[in-house]
């Protein structure tokens, strides 16, 4: 289905990572199986990545363990490995991690209880595969640094939005109230002349705030920009600027997001 | 230097490992009590690494639960050959995580995502005791290029995979996969050699 893969092996830090899905991830497995090599580097790679969860801890809820004991008094466990008997064999992983069974716990089971929230930043951004990183360009809203980009989308209470421009094209928004933040991007809008540029807006309850020029559209992909300095109940707008630049909107909205 | 309680913080390689792989070998044979205290030193980076890939508190709690059930049932198959009990554990938590959000994701509502209420975390809580490692992988991502540090915290704790890192960065798939196993050898040498 894709056409430019990459060499299996070079993916081994992606696998590590558990940065390859479905099919990518079963492909490199294949790979894994017949390559020595491979499996090691993966099982050292591991190490790494095991110390970028230990610092990440967090206390868990004392009530969790309590959960948990009551869950594992009704959970069967799984057989040794022999090296001889049928448990063995293909079930033995190559990359020591064993395949996790399909079940899932459901509330009930947990004890614990869920809100039905659905999830937002990473998962939600995860469609947008298309932005490039913008030019350090005349924005008038602070540079972009994929840094910056990277906090935002990587920020625990992240939001996107996606809405249509009316000139045409799409933006997408990632956005943090925490840290103040939205990262905006657009694909396919339309070209403009020299003497114009797109201009971003945090439209709040006192006045319109500039929040940063678009670079030029490069392969048809705008952004992303980073736009700071977020309130709660502002929201955004795109607007047609001479290129001059100017402190307020000076043609009608061709986007506007509540935030 | 005061008792750690991450399975690495201050020690001397080796010793914690084989004394949380003795526990996973009595967890593998239905023992309780070292389940509990395996439990209290894995918990920390487990919940920390599930709540930053998945974000949500429920289903963080949730997710987390589903990885010790899984340590439980599957510790005899624990192989210290293949790598060491931590990041044993670390794997299934992070691919469970991984694997969930990336589930949620392909099932979930846009509309009602978006209109969805912020969620904000009390991170106030957070432990002095993981202050340590947490400085070190610091110190060790510092010496990662911005590229690699970038593809490796992205998939990691952004649960990303590397084509949409890719695409996040403004750069080709395959010079991510390459810079996520690069950024990753020189992760583990920082952060073997400064033990």
């Amino acid at each position: 289905m894709r056409i430019r893969r990459p060499e299996p092996h070079t993916l081994a830090g992606a696998y590590a990572l558990d940065a390859l899905d479905g099919p990518d991830r079963a492909r490199f497995e294949r790979h894994a199986a017949r390559c020595q090599e491979c499996t090691r580097e993966v099982t050292g790679l591991r190490e790494a990545t095991a110390r970028l969860a230990a610092a990440a801890a967090a206390p868990p809820p004392a009530a969790l363990k309590e959960a948990l004991r009551a869950e594992t008094a009704r959970t069967r466990q799984l057989p040794p490995v022999t090296h001889d008997g049928h448990a063995a064999g293909r079930a033995r992983p190559r990359l020591g991690v064993h395949r996790l069974g399909p079940r899932r716990l459901g509330p009930r089971r947990l004890g614990l209880r869920r809100p039905a929230l659905a999830l937002g930043g990473a998962a939600a951004v995860a469609a947008v595969t298309v932005w490039v990183t913008a030019s350090p360009g005349p924005s008038a809203g602070p540079p972009s640094s994929s840094q910056e980009i990277a906090t935002v989308l990587t920020a625990p209470d992240a939001v996107k939005l996606t809405a249509r421009v009316r000139t045409g094209g799409t933006a997408t928004v990632v956005m943090s109230h925490h840290h103040g933040m939205l990262v905006f991007a657009a694909a396919g809008l339309r070209p403009l002349p020299a003497a114009q540029h797109y201009e971003l807006w945090l439209i709040g309850p006192g006045q319109d705030q500039p929040a940063g020029r678009l670079p030029m559209p490069s392969h048809g992909m705008t952004g992303p920009v980073i736009a700071s300095g977020l309130r709660s109940g502002d929201r955004l707008g795109l607007t047609v600027e001479p290129a001059a630049g100017t402190g307020h909107p000076t043609t009608p909205m061709i986007l506007e997001l509540t935030l | 230097m005061s008792p750690p309680r991450s399975p690495w913080a201050g020690t001397p390689p080796g010793a914690d490992h084989a004394d949380l792989a003795a526990l996973l070998a009595r967890v593998a044979v239905g023992d309780q009590a070292a389940f509990d205290a395996m439990y209290d030193r894995v918990a920390a980076p487990v919940f920390g690494t599930v709540r930053r890939v998945v974000r949500d508190p429920g289903l963080t709690e949730e997710v987390t639960q589903e990885v010790f059930v899984e340590v439980w049932r599957a510790a005899s198959r624990f192989d210290a050959s293949k790598g060491s009990p931590m990041a044993w554990v670390a794997t299934i938590a992070h691919r469970r995580a991984v694997d969930r959000v990336r589930s949620e994701q392909r099932s979930a509502d846009r509309d009602r995502r978006a209109a969805a209420p912020m969620i904000a975390y009390d991170d106030v809580a957070e432990t002095v005791a993981d202050n340590l490692d947490r400085e070190r992988v610091r110190r060790c991502l510092g010496t990662l290029t911005d590229l690699q540090r970038e593809a490796v915290t992205l998939a990691y704790y952004g649960g990303y995979t590397y084509r949409q890192v890719a695409g996040l960065l403004g750069v080709p798939a395959g010079t991510v996969s390459t810079r996520m196993r690069d950024g990753l050898i020189r992760l583990r040498d920082c952060l073997g050699a400064g033990r």
